[in-house]
């Protein structure tokens, strides 16, 4: 019955939401009833628009997820193990957190063109903080009496870090990925907001270019599923990669 | 402890509101602080709102944006591009177009010289960048294709944002489609000389000007009298004395004084090209023919499913 909670409370929101929109005869432009927003939703699918838009996106968000969260899990670790390095890049990168990323995107488009490439950079730029920062935190927190004993049973630094370290950092790495996972949806429409001619971005510009509220609506709700699905598969990995964890747990 | 918090969020909301409202009619005017604008700063510091018992603040939202709120009452009046009339009346939003401004579409082509891109025709087979696959430029290239009788499948068309000069001087576009009045004085001033195709040249469409309410024009006729007037007021006197205007301008636009002198002259050479568009002997008249021709241009691009009745999209009623 628990679990059903969640499914009648939007069922219970759309019916509300349904109500107020035909009962005050707010125009379709404005807000338009779940029923119109069902009805486009119908139609983009039924002449092969969304499915298109929506791969397009994807693929973006994707592509950017990976480059963004192995960059910055590579770049992470070498932070987290010399002080050097993190003293000399940190506050360049804390800094560079600062740019909002609408203002550089258009810049990104000049230099690696309109295409796909300039999508996959933002999404990644967006993924890359979380996923950094996290992973310092991960390699930090392992605890010191750990690699003591590692060092006691003659563990090869390539042993220390993929029986102590790696297991120890992928719960914490596993939640900046979840972050990221999120934020990636946001890079990628971000990009095709700048400059594109497909993608999800794309379909919201044409729906308020045209008026066509509900088709916004349409973009909207299929970003808000991408990014809670990619959140479910983050989470599912985190189920299987941490199952040890949890049976030690239990 | 909630519900004190709660209270003062919508005192607070109350308030912003209240403030809005009380300080007169807000003008959407769909693009940032601009030189182009110049007609409406020079008839608010002459007074010319003012006299008519209009106190007008601008407004640089999204263009769509304006519509919108003119389409749902919050507005009475917004600048737009005269395709958005066509567009929003079919999403049947309530709005009229009451004033032309503009008396010609400002979309064109741009491309180098030397290039051998000099008429429509030279289009197919191009890459040609474009801010995107909507609004003002998208449909005014389409227009410029269909009078050529060419289409879209005869160009690689390419999504670049507004970053047409860029684009274009890093050789990345062929073509680009630019603001007749913006970008090719941009691209001169900074010795990449272009050949610019014209829109107006080849197709006369409806272009920007000032969209009314319905419901304004029903319950407040005099008010929308006198927000042309004005309006043509200032239009008139930017075209008489560029320089005057120039100087009321540098008032609402942040940074235009502090330009260096070549930049300045950059912003005067953008209004003298827009003052041509400006020039007619019939101030704020809308020729029927002009909207005929958008229609008939939204409808071969397929963003209109049908067509409308026009003689409900503008007016002349409401002229000096």
């Amino acid at each position: 019955m628990t679990a059903l909670l969640p499914l009648v409370a939007i069922g219970v929101a759309l019916l509300f939401w349904e109500g107020v929109a035909r009962w005050s005869e707010i125009p379709l432009f404005i807000l338009p009833p779940p029923s119109a927003i069902g009805e486009r939703l119908a139609r983009s699918i039924a002449d092969g628009s969304l499915q298109r838009h929506t791969l397009v996106t994807l693929s973006e968000v994707l592509a950017g997820l990976a480059l963004g969260a192995v960059s910055a899990s590579l770049l992470g670790y070498g932070l987290a193990k010399s002080s050097t390095l993190e003293h000399a890049l940190s506050p360049y990168i804390v800094a560079s957190q600062s740019i909002p990323i609408v203002a550089i995107a258009p810049l990104l488009v000049i230099w690696f063109g309109p295409g796909r490439l300039s999508k996959v950079l933002i999404s990644a730029l967006i993924v890359f903080f979380p996923v950094l920062i996290n992973t310092i935190v991960g390699v930090r927190t392992v605890p010191t009496e750990l690699y003591d004993v590692m060092r006691s049973l003659r563990a090869t630094k390539a042993q220390i870090f993929r029986k102590l370290e790696v297991p120890a950092a992928t719960p914490v790495l596993l939640g900046g990925l979840k972050i990221g996972a999120t934020l990636s949806v946001i890079g990628a429409v971000v990009g095709e907001f700048v400059g594109s001619d497909q993608g999800l971005g794309f379909l919201i510009n044409v729906g308020n270019g045209l008026y066509d509220t509900p088709l916004v609506f349409v973009a909207v709700i299929t970003l808000v599923a991408m990014a809670l699905v990619l959140y479910g598969l983050v989470a599912m990995l985190e189920r299987k990669v941490l199952a040890w964890r949890i049976v030690e747990v239990g | 402890m909630k519900s004190r918090w709660l209270a003062l969020l919508l005192f607070g909301l109350v308030a912003c509101q209240a403030s809005e409202s009380s300080s007169g009619i807000r003008l959407p005017m769909g693009f940032i602080p601009n030189i182009q604008f110049a007609p409406f700063y020079v008839a608010l510091e002459r007074g010319y709102f003012s006299e008519e018992g209009i106190e007008l603040e601008f407004d640089y939202s999204f263009e769509t944006d304006g519509v919108k709120l003119v389409g749902a009452g919050e507005l009475p009046f917004s600048l737009v591009s005269g395709e958005q009339v066509l567009l929003a009346r079919a999403q049947e939003l309530p709005v009229v177009y009451v004033m032309a401004w503009w008396q010609d579409y400002p979309i064109a082509v741009a491309a180098p010289v030397g290039s051998g891109i000099e008429t429509p025709q030279d289009l197919a087979g191009i890459q040609i960048g474009i801010p995107g696959t909507f609004g003002a430029s998208y449909v005014g290239l389409r227009a410029l294709l269909y009078s050529a009788g060419l289409t879209e499948e005869d160009i690689t068309l390419d999504s670049i944002g507004f970053n047409q000069v860029e684009s274009l001087i890093s050789g990345r576009q062929q073509a680009v489609v630019v603001y007749v009045n913006n970008e090719p004085l941009q691209l001169n001033a900074s010795g990449s000389p272009v050949n610019v195709i014209r829109v107006a040249d080849y197709v006369d469409l409806a272009s920007n000007g000032l969209l009314a309410s319905e419901s304004i024009l029903a319950e407040d006729p005099d008010m929308v009298r006198g927000m042309i007037r004005a309006t043509l007021r200032g239009i008139r006197d930017t075209i008489e004395d560029p320089e005057a205007a120039f100087e009321i301008s540098k008032q609402y636009i942040e940074g235009l004084d502090q330009l260096s002198p070549a930049d300045q002259d950059l912003q005067r050479a953008v209004l003298a090209e827009s003052i041509k568009f400006w020039k007619t002997d019939r101030p704020g008249y809308s020729d029927p023919q002009a909207w005929e021709n958008m229609q008939t241009v939204l409808l071969e691009m397929g963003l209109l499913a049908k067509p409308m009745d026009l003689a409900a999209a503008f007016t002349n009623e409401f002229l000096p």
